[in-house]
């Protein structure tokens, strides 16, 4: 019988729809563009897993996605990381339906395979039923499938659902020195994940919230509503006398002027990546822990601990799965689920061997800016919403970022520079896009 | 028997009354129930034991409920046009401690917030517990606190107090 409705698919011309300096409306809207990035950029680029103090112990485990790939990051006895597929190596069910744990063994919930946190098969009810069928239970296909590559940057793990590609180090490139300073600015060296996660949905898009982390020219339209508030608020209610607490130090600089963040500058690299800061950020001006600073001196030395504290990033984005603010030590991971539907996670890391007041400011900032309920992130949001409406217009079908084009600076090695006004970064993710969508097809 | 009777409908009516204020969008007159150190707390896991140590979906002393509350009334609050019309439904009331000497109240309660916003309506549910206190004969909130069910789940943008 012949189909009742011909279905035929429909090609795409990706190399016509980006341009240097303009993108084409439908790359946010059009599903078939989603499913496409699920394979070509997802499916290739390193993504963040999690962080290895996820699953200090051995038998954690912490459950999350690639793209749209339920994943294990799991620590084995002999304390190995590994990132698996969440699937029983049986029929397929998901294997652990909790996000976190800790588990001797991870037991199958419909026939009971039981396997190792390395994902080898430990057993079978009536085994013997396989004795003398194709069935191999030393063969590879018997235990969890591993995901083809995995690494780590200083606790921070990665995975790629390809097994080809540059490795994490090389693929990071200039962005690796912002998960360095964050580690540096620990007086012990290593940073843990603490004070929970919030999961904010986004009905929108994923690239609006991956491309408005380095975009310095909406602060102060978007944010004015919250900061100018907060400002106006701190003056009439607080003692100018009086030290100005830590939530009016978080907000205020949202609406520091177009000057400030000019002067912070654009930082972008190969495969997408960028930061905002460098010298300078709207984080530079929290007030000092004097505890702080003393233990930072005695782990580094003054000299040392001056040129860790003079490194000052905002946003700095692993394209296309993830962001930190190094300076204040949070992260948020990108969860895309559908073309207009994205779930942002906001993690908060304790420097180990800093006072406890530096995790509480960490997370005080992710209460204040990334929660779902705040002042700061529903206008954001409201944007990208705004965005993903507006965009199904026909009539003007391409979107510019032409802002200082050709003015970009080369300092060589794929690094390039502008003022924080400029749409460089938007460019960068675009040419890292075009790539991963064009290579990814041959 | 009569005096409790008489405690559990006063508190009661205090948390209609502050339910309803939301509502009416008269939130100076809300805030105003709150003492000048009154906290307005709504945890991101279940079980939070404290607003230091995890994030939460909203920990506002008094300075920043009247940084949110100056907000609304900003014309260039762009997540708040149209602004959200809200019913709170607060119910189960138990009064689960009171000390007469310190006037100290703890009440447990359930509410449910039904939120309507561009074409889209939502809903918000959990547990309440308020920490009150009866000062010269009136209450005053020391603490709110407000365990949504979903509160750890994926949660779409929210702009008013549950």
């Amino acid at each position: 019988m012949a189909a009742l409705v011909e279905t035929k698919p429909r090609a795409i011309d990706i190399g016509a729809l980006v341009e240097p300096d303009r993108v084409h409306r439908s790359l946010y809207t059009d599903p078939a563009i989603f499913d496409l990035e699920m394979q070509r950029i997802w499916g290739r680029a390193w993504i963040f897993i999690g962080h290895e103090s996820q699953v200090a112990e051995p038998g954690q485990y912490y459950s999350t996605m690639i793209g749209r790939q339920s994943v294990l990051l799991t620590r084995d006895a002999d304390r190995r990381v590994h990132v698996l597929f969440n699937r029983c190596a049986h029929k397929g069910a998901q294997l652990v339906g909790d996000r976190c744990g800790k588990a001797k063994e991870l037991r199958c919930a419909y026939h009971g395979w039981r396997f190792d946190l390395d994902g080898g098969l430990l057993g079978i009810p009536l085994e013997q039923g396989y004795d003398g069928t194709r069935f191999d239970r030393t063969s590879p296909e018997a235990n969890l499938a591993p995901v083809p590559r995995v690494a780590s940057y200083r606790g921070f793990v990665f995975a790629s659902l390809s097994a080809d590609g540059p490795d994490l180090q090389n693929w990071l490139g200039g962005v690796a020195s912002s998960i360095d300073n964050m580690v540096d600015r620990a007086p012990e060296h290593e940073l843990e994940i603490a004070g929970g996660v919030m999961r904010y949905e986004h009905d929108c898009n994923w690239k609006f919230f991956i491309e408005n982390l380095n975009d310095m020219m909406h602060p102060m339209v978007v944010h004015q509503s919250s900061s100018l508030t907060a400002r106006l608020i701190a003056k009439k209610e607080l003692d100018p006398a009086a030290p100005t607490p830590a939530a009016i130090e978080i907000i205020s600089p949202f609406t520091e002027s177009y000057a400030f963040f000019d002067e912070m500058g654009l930082h972008c690299f190969d495969n997408g990546h960028s930061y905002s800061g460098g010298k300078t950020s709207i984080h530079a001006k929290y007030s000092d822990i004097p505890e702080y600073n003393a233990l930072m001196e005695k782990a580094y030395g003054k000299e040392r601990f001056a040129e860790i504290m003079s490194v000052n990033r905002h946003n700095t984005v692993f394209y296309p799965s993830a962001t930190i603010k190094g300076a204040i030590q949070t992260m948020r991971v990108v969860k895309p689920v559908a073309v207009d539907r994205t779930v942002i996670e906001s993690w908060t890391f304790r420097l180990k061997g800093a006072p406890e007041e530096l995790l509480r400011r960490s997370i005080l900032y992710c209460n204040l800016i990334n929660s779902s309920a705040n002042l700061v992130g529903p206008d954001d949001q409201e944007s990208y919403r705004r965005q993903q409406v507006g965009l199904e217009t026909q009539g003007l079908d391409w979107i510019a970022m032409h802002r200082d084009f050709g003015r970009d600076e080369d300092l060589g090695g794929g690094h390039t520079y502008a003022k924080g006004s400029s749409d460089l970064s938007f460019r960068n993710q675009w040419r890292a896009w075009k790539r991963y969508m064009i290579e990814g097809a041959r | 028997m009569s005096a409790e009777l008489a405690l559990h409908h006063r508190v009661s009516q205090f948390l209609f009354r502050e339910a309803r204020l939301l509502d009416e969008r008269r939130f100076e007159e809300w805030n105003a129930l709150y003492l000048d150190d009154g906290e307005y707390w709504a945890p991101a896991t279940p079980g939070q034991t404290d607003p230091f140590n995890h994030v939460s979906l909203i920990y506002e002393n008094q300075l920043l409920r009247k940084v949110r509350i100056a907000r609304f009334s900003s014309p260039v609050a762009y997540s708040l046009q149209p602004f959200p019309r809200t019913a709170h439904l607060v119910s189960n009331v138990m009064i689960d401690r009171h000390d007469p000497a310190t006037g100290d109240i703890k009440v447990n309660s359930r509410f449910l917030m039904i939120e309507y916003r561009r074409d889209e309506q939502r809903f918000y549910g959990g547990a309440y517990e308020h920490d009150l206190v009866e000062k010269d004969g009136a209450l005053r909130i020391r603490r709110k606190k407000a365990d949504l069910v979903n509160c750890e789940g994926p949660l779409q943008s929210s702009r008013v107090y549950f």
